[in-house]
């Protein structure tokens, strides 16, 4: 069994995901302001996109492949490259904090010991990865809440009309 | 009595504390909203209000007001006389602090 087979539960998490971003995003351009990153930034953002995700699918499907030249080794390459692709990702984009550093470390090390014998653990990876995106974000959030207040702590009534 | 030197002189429209955190955060990125500048620099609607109308008389930000789902919006984004006069600043404030550096100057 591949990554989250059948493939239309992994379309459907998709689109699921893909709607539940449209309120999130919509809270944080209500309450923390919309911003048109420069295009350096941009550039790394897109860089990071157009080559991290095919490396991801690619190295994935490489290492789970029964080809004889495949990994025959006991780990889980899903979860591991997941990992290092959100480190790279961070990293190049806005920058490594701790949480990031912990939470993902410790996803590569989980995915990288060799204790997953038997069945295709890929789905379990991309459930750990699921956790681990959850964890990220609610700290991310609380970072966010602490360096600029919360969303309540600003008078944001008219704040569009200011200038 | 010490010569004046005109290449240390700070530009004070823009070393004011608030209007240099104000270009500052509009010159690393593109444009951003009234909302993003106030959470960024910290200032109440008012001011920050009032700073952004000074940096705009001063031709230093360009400011747009528009709706954004039916609701209005106020974004603003560095001119090329801003983006150019900021980076100037930073530029003044490294040679004032390479100066205060420098051996000899105690």
């Amino acid at each position: 069994m591949g990554p989250a087979t059948p493939t239309w539960v992994f379309l459907g998490a998709a689109l699921v995901l893909a709607a539940a971003c449209l309120p999130i995003s919509h809270y944080y351009n209500e309450n923390y302001g919309r911003v048109t990153l420069s295009t350096r930034q941009q550039m790394r953002v897109a860089v990071v996109a157009v080559i991290g995700a095919p490396v991801f699918f690619g190295a994935s499907l490489l290492a789970r492949s029964r080809a004889d030249w495949s990994l025959d080794l006991p780990v889980n390459p899903t979860a591991a490259l997941f990992a290092l692709l959100m480190l790279a990702a961070v990293a190049v984009s806005v920058g490594l904090r701790a949480h990031h550093v912990i939470i993902w470390g410790a996803v590569l090390v989980a995915g990288l010991l060799p204790v997953w014998d038997g069945a295709d653990p890929s789905n379990i990876g991309l459930v750990l990865a699921g956790v681990a995106i959850v964890a990220t974000g609610i700290l991310d959030h609380r970072l966010l809440v602490r360096t600029f207040g919360s969303a309540k702590g600003l008078d944001l009534e008219n704040s569009n009309a200011g200038a | 009595m010490p010569e004046r030197n005109d290449e240390l002189i700070l530009d004070r429209l823009i070393h004011e504390p608030s209007r240099l955190a104000i270009l500052t955060v509009l010159s690393s990125v593109i444009d951003a909203d009234f909302v993003f500048l106030q959470r960024t620099t910290g200032l109440t609607k008012g001011n920050l209000s009032s700073h952004l109308t000074k940096l705009e008389d001063a031709g230093l930000v360009e400011i747009v007001k528009r709706f954004v789902r039916r609701k209005p919006n106020t974004n603003v984004a560095l001119t090329a006389l801003g983006k150019k006069r900021i980076a100037h600043h930073w530029v003044q404030l490294e040679r004032l602090k390479s100066f205060s550096e420098a051996p000899g100057q105690k």
